[in-house]
């Protein structure tokens, strides 16, 4: 293409990657009338795509630095000053990898999902926003021009958006498109301003304000030579930009609304990659761009990210709704993700590279697993829905029965995301609570006193979050189920269940060979921080993961199960021992004498949370509405109605009297909409007069 | 053919700027839709004219020639064309009273002539094609603004929404010599084809709706 100098296999691969998607998707465009056809072409030209993208991305990361690819045009804009500038470093070749392993695993799953929508809905058209939005995200990670970058970014939030609002005939639906869309362009207004700021000051070094001065390879040479105003501005605007997208708590009240209401491969799309970007900007930005942090910057981060992972999980717990359940505990691992990151930070102002290496990898390791259990959870839901074509808890159950192996990789994803032992949840938020415990001798100022707290709720927060898998696993799938399609409920397809099993393959693989995987990390601290990999963290030839000091703390997943595989043999021989003389025998479960058991008896979703509710009933702060008939006396009630709802803290708290504000604001300007033209008319040319004679 | 004489081009585009500039006056002041159209025409055909003189002059425009060809068939042929068939379709060839006279209307376009020229002078050095095409082009602008809050009928409010671009085009094709982009030119090009086409259509509505082309209705279409 083009004629461009393209000197490395990598920047083909990468090349590759985009025209597949960019054919899978007009493919499957022009292909709309004939679903299958359509579904082949979208969906295999991203199943493509993303073999390319993972190709290139590990090719870039297992060479460097001798992979550093020169950064390269894709091709002429055609517009003054925009130049398409892309380059594949290491920080963008690792999302790359996240983003193409998981567009290869939900393109797989997509095969089975979208024929559920066969002479329902316009699969082309999915399969054209799923293609857009996969291509736009790639892009966003290996743009490197601001401009480029801002435009990538409105694209891929103006395709995530037809895909939240791909079932657009309920209002649901639509009410949670348009606050993803509001939401979505606030935080692009702060991302423009904050780019604006470093546009300046880039400006300013090189004396000109030409297409280079928002090249990121200007912003990087700032550095520390930004003044203390316009960089702490720009932290401030960045973090608003970035973590609206992300899902930051107190920013986070799209994400519910939003991921649940899309097409499950979307979903897992939307949780696994998109909100990544969200990390990505930051981690760009605050460690390739701005130089050494000052600490309230990484005490900010921290704080915002011990906040979220708390929140998100009390509020996941709180649900009912199995993909809102799933979207909640997102926020919950980019809290998770942040703490890590602003840990990072915190050790880059005390002078503590290696530990902030150590701090920063637990995030972006992070960042990693939770693209995999999150969309290997959401793919379970996805194909839960589409047998039950209800999202609704509390009309499931019983389904490992009917859905085995569906059940099995929900199981894997749970047990991951609860950071069980030996998946791969469990080695991040070991390498998360490494960097926190080893945080408190870095600094003798109070501020130390942030690692062990931030510690502590993360330890709430795992448990809280096993609490709610154990919820979300056993109301869905075990027990009896709760309603007629739960028990028709039949096996999800071939494709789909091998999109599922190839994450959940990820997700051991993660977990039982971290070592082999963060090596790759070498690249990216030696990029973002100047410092190799820390030396002890791999031991025991690649077995055990270590840690920044010889005598470190180290744990090895493998060892664990090899103990589990060499503590099989006991109960056997206990059995043998002891247990020949007991006799088995298969009888009804106890039904306190009433006639049988009925789905009626089991535990529902909103009951199994009931304790928690009343422990943390101040922040809750549950509504609960109960009508009774009865004829002769309240305790033998003819009719009961019980209903209990929740309501976020923020939305009631915040954006509500926000909301109303705004709409008042509104109403009042409304005056100036005198409707004349004239009027309109005269406003702007006294405008443009004002400004020109302003200007002299 | 051998490029002309930078002074004599230069001295050619000054007089068409200044032509312009007098037809944009002569337009303030008539109240005759048709003539208020053949008068836009022969300010699109000086525009044009300045396009060819450009692109003649200079080795390296000849893509201003394509500005040149597009003023011509667009502007000067085309959009007239398509005005005049909407007068005569709507039958109302009379702008009513606008809201300031002709004479007030005169005195104000003099000052903002003299407001652009001032706007204008820290650039004449820049300015190697005519000394007077960016005042110009601000007094069009400010003019065509001017024509637009002034009159009543959304037929003239077109008129005078063209004579801004007008302006605009001007200050795109004199003062960087070579003009914009291409793209870009095209762009406005065919923005303004349809806003013309938009427009049109909108008159026509407006007609038949309200039996009366006066814009000043539409604030009873407010919510």
């Amino acid at each position: 293409m083009n004629g461009n100098v393209i000197d490395l296999p990598s920047s083909f691969l990468l090349q590759c990657a985009l025209w597949a998607y960019v054919a899978g998707g007009l493919g499957s465009l022009i292909a709309w009338r004939r679903d299958r056809l359509a579904t082949l072409i979208g969906f295999g030209g991203a199943t493509l795509a993303s073999g390319c993208g993972i190709s290139a991305a590990i090719l870039t990361l297992a060479a460097w630095p001798a992979s550093a690819g020169k950064a390269f045009a894709l091709g002429a804009s055609g517009v003054p000053s925009l130049p398409l500038i892309v380059q594949l470093d290491p920080l963008g070749a690792f999302f790359v990898l996240i983003v193409s392993v998981l567009a290869l695993a939900l393109s797989v799953y997509s095969f089975g999902y979208v024929r559920g929508y066969y002479g329902r809905r316009n699969v082309g058209l999915l399969g054209a926003f799923y293609n857009a939005l996969l291509l736009a995200t790639t892009l966003v990670f290996v743009a490197s021009n601001a401009l480029f970058f801002l435009i990538l970014w409105e694209i891929m939030a103006l395709t995530a958006y037809c895909l939240v609002s791909f079932e657009h005939e309920r209002p649901e639906t639509r009410n949670a498109g348009v606050l993803f869309f509001i939401m979505s362009h606030l935080g692009t207004g702060c991302l423009i301003l904050g780019f604006l700021l470093l546009f300046q000051a880039a400006g300013q070094v090189l004396g000109n304000y030409g297409p280079d001065s928002y090249s990121f390879e200007s912003f990087r040479a700032l550095g520390n030579s930004l003044p203390p105003g316009p960089r702490n501005a720009a932290f401030l605007l960045f973090l608003v930009g970035f973590g609206v997208k992300a899902g930051i708590v107190p920013l986070h009240i799209w994400l519910p609304a939003a991921h649940p209401v899309a097409p499950s491969n979307a979903s897992a799309l939307l949780s696994g990659v998109m909100i990544k970007t969200g990390i990505y900007g930051l981690t760009r930005v605050l460690f390739d761009f701005m130089g050494t942090p000052p600490n309230w910057w990484g005490v900010t981060l921290l704080t915002l990210g011990t906040l979220s992972a708390v929140l998100g999980v009390l509020y996941a717990l709180m649900e009912h709704d199995l993909k809102r359940l799933l979207a909640y505990s997102s926020i919950e691992n980019i809290g998770i993700i942040l703490m890590g990151l602003g840990a990072a930070l915190m050790f880059l102002h005390t002078q503590h590279p290696v530990l902030a290496s150590l701090a920063l990898i637990a995030g972006l390791y992070h960042t990693l697993n939770h693209a995999f259990f999150k969309a290997l959870l959401f793919l379970g839901a996805g194909a839960v829905q589409h047998a039950l074509h209800t999202r609704n808890m509390e009309e499931m159950g019983g389904l490992i029965k009917r859905m085995p192996q569906t059940a099995f990789c929900f199981l894997l994803g749970a047990v991951a995301i609860s950071a069980l032992p030996p998946l791969n949840g469990f080695v991040s938020e070991w390498l998360t609570y490494q960097s926190l415990l080893q945080g408190f001798g870095t600094t003798g100022s109070l501020v130390k006193l942030v690692f062990p707290l931030s510690g502590a709720m993360l330890a709430l927060t795992g448990a809280l979050a096993a609490a709610c898998f154990v919820k979300a696993f056993g109301i869905t799938f075990l027990a009896q189920p709760r309603s007629e399609p739960a028990a028709q409920a039949r096996e999800a397809s071939p494709a789909m269940l091998s999109g599922m099993g190839l994450l959940a393959a990820g997700c051991v693989f993660l977990g039982l060979f971290p070592t082999a995987l963060i090596t790759l990390f070498g690249p990216l601290t030696q990029q973002l921080l100047g410092q190799p990999l820390p030396g002890y963290l791999v031991a025991g030839h690649g077995w055990i993961l270590g840690n920044t000091q010889e005598l470190g703390g180290t744990v090895s997943t493998p060892g664990i199960v090899l103990a589990g595989i060499c503590l099989l043999p006991v109960p056997l021989v206990l059995w043998l021992f002891f247990g020949r003389r007991t006799r088995v025998r298969i009888g009804p479960t106890w039904d306190c004498g009433l006639r049988g058991l009925t789905p009626h008896m089991q535990y529902s979703a909103t009951g199994f949370s009931k304790p928690l509710r009343v422990i943390f009933k101040a922040l809750f702060r549950p509504r609960r509405e109960m009508q009774r008939e009865y004829d002769y006396s309240p305790y033998f009630a003819t009719t009961l109605r019980f209903e209990s709802r929740i309501e976020e803290a923020f939305v009631t708290r915040l954006y509500r009297p926000l909301k109303r504000r705004i709409l008042l604001t509104s109403r009042r300007m409304r005056a100036l909409q005198a409707g004349s033209i004239q009027a309109y008319l005269i406003y702007i040319f006294v405008t443009l007069l004002l400004l020109l004679i302003f200007a002299l | 053919m051998k490029p002309l004489n930078p002074e004599f081009a230069s001295q050619w585009i000054t007089l068409l700027a200044t032509g312009m500039l007098v037809v944009q006056l002569l337009m303030v002041v008539q109240r005759m839709l048709l003539t208020n159209i053949r008068l836009f025409a022969l300010q699109s055909l000086m525009l044009a004219g300045i396009a060819v003189i450009i692109a003649f002059s200079h080795a390296h425009a000849a893509h201003v020639y394509w500005v040149a060809g597009l003023t011509l068939v667009g502007k000067v042929f085309f959009l007239p064309w398509l005005l005049s068939r909407q007068v005569r379709r709507i039958q109302m060839e009379h702008e009513i009273a606008p809201l300031l006279n002709a004479s007030a209307s005169m005195l104000l376009c003099g000052a903002f002539t003299l407001l652009g020229y001032i706007v204008a002078r820290p650039f004449t050095s820049l300015a190697r094609l005519g000394n007077n095409t960016l005042g110009v082009a601000v007094t069009l602008l400010l003019t065509g603004f001017f024509l637009m809050v002034n009159r009543r009928k959304a037929l003239t409010q077109v008129l005078a929404l063209l004579t801004v671009e007008n302006g605009v085009m001007l200050a795109a094709v004199a003062l960087t010599t070579y003009g914009m982009p291409l793209v870009v030119e095209l762009g406005i090009f065919f923005d303004l084809m349809v806003a013309v086409m938009v427009l049109g259509l909108l008159v026509y509505r407006i007609r038949e709706t309200f039996s009366s082309m006066d814009v000043s209705k539409l604030s009873q279409l407010k919510g």
